[in-house]
């Protein structure tokens, strides 16, 4: 067995103490930073880097992507006890995770959140392991056609599986839609909405918008509540999950790794792709989807799964043939080329040591959290037990710091203000900003690879029909929206016939 | 009473004499001590880019050489336009400084800018430079420039080129090629040099001006054909691959350059010590050999012949955005 001489051979890599000793640094900075929603895995890494120059190779990949994966894990700490994403990816987690905290279940979801990424990382590693090569030079299969039928389905999915009212659903998708196109188009250059700002030229950040609706609205909405805030702070209940909680929770992890692993390869997607899609799966298949966003277990086991399966195979494409997926990922790059190597796949056969001992060294590192983070469960716990006079005007300065930090730029900060009074707006009507994220994430993609792909196909659109990937995307989305409006035009008829 | 006064204005003077004795020197010395406090150095793109790689090794080398911390400041945002305004409206004094790129030579005439090119900054030195790459998918039946030219011509507006986006070095390069070659062909744009280069892995686009950074892995492991660099001279590190001017396109040059600016106005002593210290740091081989795994060469040019080499970019990339008719407002 190869596979398993070569783990052995990566294991053997990983485990010496020099190695785990900058995986231990890597997943400590990195949850610290992923719990810190100032600084995100980007900036660390860039700051870091020239530390790395002295370090072998080997170590200081260990390093980067310890702190890569930790910013993750670290994320969805702060999601669940502040309503505060730190990062991207774990918006979603903020949604029934800060629910299960205010209900005194946060150790609950915290350990939950610890045991599916652990789960997924697991299983991805093994999958970069095992099928690495093969799955990467199938995901380069993916032109804009296949990516804009992959997206459609999302939004189709989004939108048919919207829970509540439709039309406040759709009218969010629609916002999301409008505010995604602000900045540069791509095709032509032309600056969409920006009404003079060179600040709006790049488009307005995703994590702007999103600290701006769920950390700045939150605390907004709790000020004007007094009552709400002295039941949430004196429920903290008991710290590890239920024998009913991990039956709750684990189908939910396996499908969000599946899920995250799938779209963790292509590497035209984004986590929080992964996030949503497993969200709106899980809300789909629940018995009773009304208690999603009242802290069902499940809307935090799924993309948490999912978002660290999508994370963890994004090593793929980088490693195998050297395609970095996202800015954090291209600095790693860029660290392997600071040190001689030449990503691609020439890495596995010139540098095996690095190659497998890297992938081991994820699965260490996927422990280590694990470790590092069930111990420290009653000590983030704790956090909530400090009084709100002194937790909120904490949580506005770091939300306000890591708004700044991202680009340096004090516009975003005001921006993120605009979104907080606007996240006020929206929960006093009734409307769910997670279809509005939706539509601002897929939508812009979307966009984007229509536009190419009828550029390409001198605007003919048969090309999404003729392209067999494509087209399996689409008849899928189209089965969903019969499968979804089937019965509503059945209980239609049924009403008007009987 | 009085004489009491007096006595304590005398002391009063002596103090103060004493005082700007002793404050004097100081203030006089204070432009040879530069520099006495951090110095900014505004990179006005996100990190991970090449002006961000190629800036932060400027950052830590010259900080060894001033003896204080040169910091690292970036200031992504339109096209580098939101950085480098920043930098043009700060003080003069040394202590704030700009890494300017190829996108300096470009935004003239892409934007309106909030500043002026020429007059709102001092050139220091130019640090580096670095040829784009012209590859072709393996699936395109062609082995050189010339080949490549020819198939273009008998399937006019049929071949697809990716691009870094408008008004990127990617898509200027392509553009200039573009025009001398008068051929016609699709440019399809990508957000950033990465999406365009997984594009041409997976053959969907066929060929590119890609950054040679970001195509070498690709060539090594022979995924990408790499039919000629873009430079003015063959790379050290490549001399059996020919430039796009030699194979076939006589007098085209598409080169990236990075270099130290600071705003109009900054003494010229403070200038002359940031010039002289990165003439000595770009010496060092260490610092060279950084520059050439970036698919780049250290490339010192001082403060006199700068200064023209940026008008010369300006104009040159100013009548291929008017020709080509790029518009970005």
């Amino acid at each position: 067995m190869e596979l398993f001489q070569n783990l052995i051979f990566g294991f053997g890599v990983a485990f010496s103490l020099q190695n785990l000793l900058y995986c231990l640094i890597g997943c400590l900075v990195g949850t610290l930073i992923g719990v810190l929603p100032g600084i995100g895995p980007m900036a660390t890494i860039a700051m870091l880097l020239p530390l790395t120059y002295n370090v072998p190779p080997v170590a200081a990949m260990i390093m980067l992507a310890g702190i890569y994966y930790g910013a993750m894990y670290g994320g969805s700490t702060t999601s669940i006890l502040v309503n505060l994403p730190g990062e991207t990816a774990s918006v979603i987690t903020c949604i029934d995770g800060y629910q299960m905290a205010r209900q005194g279940r946060a150790g609950v979801a915290l350990a939950i959140a610890a045991f599916g990424s652990f789960f997924a990382g697991t299983v991805c590693t093994l999958i970069v392991a095992l099928f690495g090569p093969p799955l990467a030079n199938m995901a380069l299969n993916f032109g804009s056609p296949e990516y804009f039928s992959l997206m459609m389905m999302g939004l189709v999915t989004a939108a048919v599986l919207a829970q509540g009212d439709m039309l406040k659903s759709l009218a969010m998708v629609v916002v999301g839609l409008l505010l995604g196109i602000v900045g540069s188009d791509v095709d032509s250059g032309i600056k969409r909405f920006c009404f003079g700002f060179y600040e709006l030229a790049d488009g307005i950040g995703f994590v702007i918008i999103a600290v701006g609706v769920f950390a700045v609205g939150e605390i907004i909405s709790n000020l004007s509540d007094p009552e709400e805030r002295v039941v949430f702070t004196s429920k903290v209940g008991s710290l590890y999950p239920s024998r009913e909680d991990i039956r709750q929770a684990t189908p939910p992890i396996l499908r969000g790794t599946a899920l995250g692993a799938f779209l963790g390869i292509l590497p035209g997607t984004t986590p929080s792709i992964a996030t949503f899609a497993s969200y709106m799966i899980e809300k789909k298949v629940a018995r009773d989807p009304a208690r999603f966003g009242r802290g069902a277990i499940e809307g935090v086991a799924g993309p948490e799964a999912a978002n660290n399966a999508d994370a963890q195979c994004k090593f793929i494409p980088m490693l195998t043939l050297g395609i970095p997926a996202s800015g954090t990922m291209a600095l790693m790059l860029g660290a392997l080329m600071i040190h001689g190597i030449t990503p691609g796949p020439g890495v596995m056969n010139q540098k095996p040591d690095l190659f497998w001992g890297l992938i081991a060294s994820m699965w260490i590192g996927n422990l280590m959290l694990v470790i590092l983070n069930l111990p420290l469960i009653g000590m983030w716990v704790s956090l909530l037990k400090v009084p709100y006079r002194m937790l909120f005007p904490a949580i506005m300065v770091f939300s306000a710091i890591g708004i700044y930090s991202t680009n340096n730029a004090s516009f975003d900060v005001y921006i993120a203000g605009m979104f907080g009074v606007l996240g006020i707006a929206w929960r006093l009507l009734g409307c769910s900003p997670v279809p509005m994220l939706l539509g601002f994430v897929l939508g812009p993609m979307m966009e984007e690879n229509l536009r190419r792909a009828l550029q390409v196909s001198e605007g003919d659109p048969s090309v999404f029909i003729t392209r067999p990937i494509s087209l399996a995307f689409i008849v899928v989305s189209l089965l969903i929206l019969a499968v979804m409006t089937l019965p509503a035009v059945k209980k239609r008829r049924g009403e008007i016939t009987g | 009473m009085q004489a009491a006064n007096l006595r304590l204005v005398k002391r009063i003077g002596v103090v103060v004499a004493v005082a700007v004795l002793l404050v004097l020197p100081a203030a006089l010395m204070a432009a040879d001590a530069y520099p006495n406090k951090p110095v900014r150095l505004i990179i006005p793109f996100p990190p991970g880019g090449s002006n961000d790689i190629v800036g932060r090794l400027i950052a830590a080398k010259l900080s060894e050489r001033l003896g204080k911390q040169v910091v690292v400041d970036n200031r992504g945002g339109a096209g580098g336009v939101l950085g480098t305004e920043m930098a043009a409206k700060a003080d003069p004094d040394g202590y704030t400084l700009l890494i300017a790129s190829a996108a300096y030579a470009f935004n003239p005439a892409l934007y309106k800018l909030p500043f002026d090119p020429i007059k709102s900054f001092t050139p220091v030195a130019k640090l580096g430079s670095g040829p784009n790459s012209l590859t072709v998918h393996p699936s395109v039946p062609a082995n050189n420039v010339q080949e490549l030219i020819a198939l273009m011509k008998a399937k006019p507006g049929q071949m697809i080129c990716g691009a870094a986006g408008i008004g990127s070095f990617q898509h200027m390069g392509t553009e200039l090629f573009k025009m001398m070659t008068k051929t016609d062909f699709k440019i399809v744009q990508f957000k950033g040099g990465g999406p365009a280069m997984i594009d041409q892995l997976g053959g969907h686009s066929q060929f590119s001006f890609g950054s040679l950074i970001q195509t070498m892995p690709h060539v090594q492991s022979g995924k990408f054909r790499l039919l000629a660099i873009g430079g003015a001279k063959r790379l050290k590190v490549l001399p059996n691959v020919p430039t796009i001017a030699e194979a076939g396109v006589p007098g085209y040059e598409a080169t990236n350059w990075w270099g130290l600016m600071a705003p109009a106005g900054t003494p010229a002593p403070v200038v002359d010590r940031l010039n002289r210290e990165i003439r000595t740091l770009l010496d060092s081989p260490d610092v060279q050999k950084l520059f050439e795994k970036e698919g780049a060469e250290a490339d010192y040019v001082g403060p006199a012949e700068f200064g023209p080499f940026i008008e010369r970019e300006i104009a040159k990339w100013d009548k291929v955005v008017k020709e080509a008719n790029i518009k970005v407002k």
